[in-house]
């Protein structure tokens, strides 16, 4: 053109160049690859969430109770009672969906919900938990942080109409996310949400999961810092005789445990069916006994409580004043939880733990003054005995521990005082917290514990002997006959050549050998086609898979194949199972 | 009210991404601003509540300030000057409980800016408190030897004679005469410099080094009282009685008000013109020097047994006296012994003109130091003539050595 303006062909070149550049990039992004550039995302954006959630409990903390803490005064049981009016109102009418920690909300998406948690529950648990947990009642940021990661991973997977199966995985997702960023411990999230939300690892899972949680991580660790939660003392595991020690620390735990589990699993329904107007005050009365707790002198329990942990690692309390701030936090929490104010368990989990730890090692070296573990040894080892024994993860508890830490040495410590805690919380605790209140309201979720503990039958528990006569694919029919004649089964498994087995009837082998086929081998008149096998350690459930189109199948050695271990058959299966459904005593 | 969003995104993957990039880059924009005032705020508050932890501490009001000094690090939490004052005020607060919590601060600021001397210094100083002489030689070195914001050299000085008064209060004086000899080469040439380490190396028993310091005041200011003073006692304590009169007579001349080295002198007095050792003095009185020590020793051994009501007319046989009995001090009362002895060396008095017996002053004066010694260490420190005999006593057992 005259003009100097481009040709119509070349506008519309243009504008075609990104398109065809989109296009073209359209085919590197399968699903799988979008998902897992998705959670990247999703740890992005939960993490930014999460330094806000930090940002408006600490801003809402030194607005309505200021900087220094605070002893006899007024303030501290009357911001907490009128915030819990607060509280209750916006949960009764604005947010009533999120009463609770959170966890067991996340699980309900992935179970029942196909992944939808209303994006309504991420701006109600990060307005409603701020206001609770900001005046100081007595509940953590953690699982409110994991339940706004994944109300944000759901709200985003809906709005991208992801796939079924995809959008129901973005709530365990974004609940690593958040849970990763609440912490800033990505392994003990990622594991948290594995052991307990999800409960079952895949490549996939797992890829996205780790994706989110650091993430996420590295946001709040660009704004807010890498600085641990604590400051760690020096702690150190000398001898081994020490073992006991911790033990009795991990029996302890797991007592404390059972008592805080039973304490809001006897509450929590009694307070709940009260009738609907007392749910406006239950908050405010939960807020004012936490303050006059306070107000009598343990400011300690209000809140998340990490400044009090910190103080008691670098043995700050005597062991009286650590074993009265694990009670009275006991029976704070407790009274936050069951009054239906939003927050976690996590820190009140961690406090107790650390207190009691604390109160216990101090007592073991009054008797035992040989003991070299330091009182920050014996806090950060109590933590994990709680998340052991209350929360019922055995292996996030272990990690905790050890990343918040950062230090392996105590590792062996805190595997023995945690397992100690987790089986006397279950012998005596049919039922892990986070179960109990899915129970309490009325959902049925798939019990990761229990799965975890079921006993599962195998090819082994249903096999029966190996028969005496077994025939050879090699030897002459006429010789097979002969030696059928000694036996009473009707059936007979043949060994085939080189490896593998089949099987033939007695009435099959006499007619090929009344056929006039004696002086053929077994294997050139028998089908090419031979049996599956299995294996003793397979679950009893792949037998079924063969058991109705086979009259028995041969169970063989996992080292050598050729060698028999037994053989299953339909009714040895049948039976099994039958066994196990008849009720013990019967 | 309706939660619901529109569907506005479109189905094209790079167009998601893009869009979400986008979003997150918004986010981040908005979270840089809201985390940037919300510190800037914080940080506000934190200088504020750290000046009235400064304040609380320094009017010695401890836990006033620790909680303050905390509030101040929830503010800042990565504030070092916050978490030293913290450290400080936790080690300073005299409850060994907080001990720990120091130290874990002091550490975590020491891994971050290993070469900061005023962290090593508080590191050494809770060593310190925690008696640990290993750890507050470290410390206190990596003090010296650090990074310090202003006047170095009299930062580092200070920091190792706080080690030396360390090692002295620990009874270590060999650790601390190490550090002392360091000290003294890198001393800043002022008075009160010299001063100090001259106090100091006479904490460590090291006189001759003490008098160095001393001397090296009096160059620079002859008349220095202080100096003079000094000086006189140092060589008064190695036994250098020449010269301890010479100082102390000026140390008595520049300060008239000096009670103490006039003491000083008095006892230098006694004792030069009482030993019956010095070299340029005739026999006739040396032997005079040890008749007024003999008569004396009596009249001190007289007195002792009196304060303790002994009965000096108890007999004691000579095998008692010279026996163990007497080195042990075991009954009977090693008076008794002294007085048998005494007695017994009574009649060599009148022997010492004989020009025979060469080895009877050393009898007699081991006698007199003998009584001495023992009624010191029965009735306390003497005074006067009875102080300088035992002085000379000590002189010259050192110079026997």
């Amino acid at each position: 053109m005259s003009n100097g303006a481009p040709a119509p062909s070349a506008v519309v070149a243009r504008f075609q160049g990104p398109r065809r550049l989109f296009s073209s990039l359209e085919g590197v992004f399968n699903e799988e690859v979008f998902f897992l550039i998705l959670c990247v995302f999703i740890g992005i954006f939960s993490g930014l969430a999460v330094v806000c959630f930090r940002l408006a409990i600490d801003w809402i903390h030194l607005a309505l109770l200021g900087p220094l803490p605070q002893t006899h005064s007024w303030r501290l049981f009357a911001v907490p009672a009128l915030a819990g009016l607060v509280v209750a109102a916006l949960v009764i009418h604005v947010f009533p969906t999120i009463r609770g920690s959170g966890v067991n909300q996340t699980k309900a998406a992935l179970y029942i919900f196909n992944g939808f948690i209303p994006f309504r529950t991420a701006v109600g648990k990060f307005i409603c938990s701020g206001l609770a947990i900001g005046s100081g009642q007595s509940l953590g940021p953690e699982d409110p942080s994991l339940q706004i990661g994944a109300s944000i991973a759901s709200a985003l997977g809906r709005q991208l109409e992801i796939s079924r199966d995809k959008l129901r995985l973005m709530a365990p997702v974004g609940a690593a996310a958040g849970l990763a960023a609440a912490f800033n411990a990505p392994i003990s999230a990622v594991l948290f949400v594995i052991e307990e939300v999800i409960g079952r690892w895949s490549a996939g899972i797992l890829g996205s999961v780790v994706l989110s949680a650091v993430s996420s991580v590295v946001i709040v660790r660009w704004f807010l810092g890498s600085e641990p939660l604590f400051r760690i003392p020096v702690t150190a595991f000398k001898r081994p005789s020490e073992l006991l020690a911790y033990a009795v620390l991990g029996i302890v735990g797991g007592l404390a445990s059972v008592a805080f589990a039973q304490s809001i699993g006897y509450l929590r329904p009694r307070l709940k069916a009260l009738p609907r107007w007392t749910q406006y005050f239950q908050p405010a009365v939960a807020g004012l006994l936490i303050g006059l707790i306070a107000f009598l002198g343990a400011p300690q329990v209000m809140g998340a409580g990490y400044d009090s942990m910190d103080q008691a690692m670098h043995g700050q309390y005597a062991w009286k004043i650590l074993a009265i701030l694990a009670v009275l936090k006991i029976v704070a929490t407790t009274l936050s939880f069951v009054s239906g104010a939003p927050g976690g368990m996590f820190a009140p989990t961690l406090f107790i733990g650390a207190m009691l730890g604390g109160a216990v090692g101090d007592i073991e070296r009054i008797f035992f003054p040989q003991l070299t573990g330091s009182t920050g040894t014996y806090v950060l080892v109590g933590m994990g005995v709680l998340f052991a024994g209350f929360l019922r993860v055995p292996m996030t508890s272990v990690f905790m521990v050890l990343e918040v830490s950062g230090n392996y040495e105590i590792i062996v410590p805190v595997i023995v005082a945690n397992t100690f805690s987790y089986l006397i919380s279950r012998g005596l605790l049919d039922v892990p917290i986070f179960d109990m209140l899915t129970r309490q309201d009325g959902l049925v979720l798939p019990s990761l514990e229990e799965d975890r503990e079921e006993t599962i039958l195998r090819v082994e528990d249903a096999m029966l002997p190996v028969p005496a006569t077994i025939l050879s694919a090699e030897d002459y029919v006429d010789a097979n006959e002969r030696r059928v004649q000694d036996s009473t089964d009707a059936i007979f498994l043949v060994r085939m050549h080189p490896s593998g087995w089949s099987t033939i009837s007695r009435d099959q082998l006499q007619r090929l050998f009344r056929e006039g086929k004696g002086e053929h081998t077994l294997g050139s008149v028998l089908p090419q086609q031979s049996l599956p096998s299995l294996y003793p350690d397979l679950p009893l459930d792949s037998a079924l898979r063969y058991v109705n189109d086979y009259p028995l199948v041969p169970v063989a050695n996992r080292a050598n194949s050729r060698e028999l271990e037994g053989i299953v058959t339909r009714d040895s299966v049948f039976k099994r199972y039958e066994i196990d459904r008849t009720p013990v005593g019967n | 009210m309706s939660w619901r969003f529109p569907k506005l995104i479109p189905r094209s993957a790079p167009v998601i991404l893009l869009l979400l990039t986008l979003a997150a880059a918004t986010g981040f924009a908005a979270v840089s601003h809201l985390v940037a005032r919300y510190n800037a705020n914080q940080q506000s508050r934190g200088r504020k509540l750290y000046q009235q932890g400064l304040a609380d501490a320094s009017a010695n009001r401890y836990d006033d300030a620790i909680n303050v000094f905390r509030a101040a690090l929830t503010c800042d939490p990565t504030n070092s000057q916050y978490q030293l004052s913290l450290a400080r005020a936790l080690r300073d607060s005299n409850d060994p409980r907080r001990l720990d919590e120091a130290e874990s601060y002091l550490i975590a600021l020491w891994q971050r800016a290993p070469q900061d001397a005023a962290v090593s210094l508080a590191l050494a100083r809770v060593a310190a408190h925690r008696g640990s002489i290993d750890d507050a030689i470290r410390y206190y070195h990596n003090a010296m030897y650090g990074v310090w914001n202003s006047d170095p050299d009299a930062n580092r000085s200070k920091a190792r004679i706080e080690l030396i008064q360390f090692l002295l209060k620990k009874g270590a004086p060999d650790k601390a005469e190490s550090e002392l000899m360091a000290l003294a080469t890198a001393l800043p040439p002022t008075p009160d410099a010299h001063l100090q380490a001259a106090q100091l190396f006479a904490q460590a028993r090291d006189y001759a080094r003490e008098l160095a310091q001393y001397e090296e005041v009096l160059r620079f200011d002859p008349a220095n009282a202080a100096a003079l003073a000094g000086a006189g006692q140092a060589t008064y304590r190695a036994s250098n009685y020449t010269s301890a009169r010479r100082y102390l007579q000026d140390a008595v001349n520049a300060n008239p008000q000096d009670e103490e080295s006039r003491q000083f002198l008095a006892t230098t007095e006694l004792i030069l013109r009482n030993d019956p050792f010095a070299g340029h003095i005739s026999d006739a009185e040396r032997n005079r020097r040890i008749a007024v020590a003999f008569t004396q020793a009596e009249k001190r051994l007289d007195a002792c047994a009196q304060e303790k009501n002994i009965d000096l007319k108890a007999t004691v046989t000579p095998a008692e006296a010279s026996g163990p009995a007497l080195a042990t001090g075991s009954a009977p009362s090693p008076l008794l012994a002294l007085q048998s002895l005494w007695t017994e060396a009574k009649p060599d008095l009148a022997r010492l003109r004989l020009p025979a017996e060469t080895d009877l002053p050393d009898a007699i004066m081991d006698v007199v130091f003998q009584i001495e010694q023992q009624t010191a260490a029965t009735c306390g420190q003497p005074q006067g003539l009875d102080r300088a005999l035992l002085l000379i006593s000590q002189k010259h057992e050192a110079a026997n050595q």
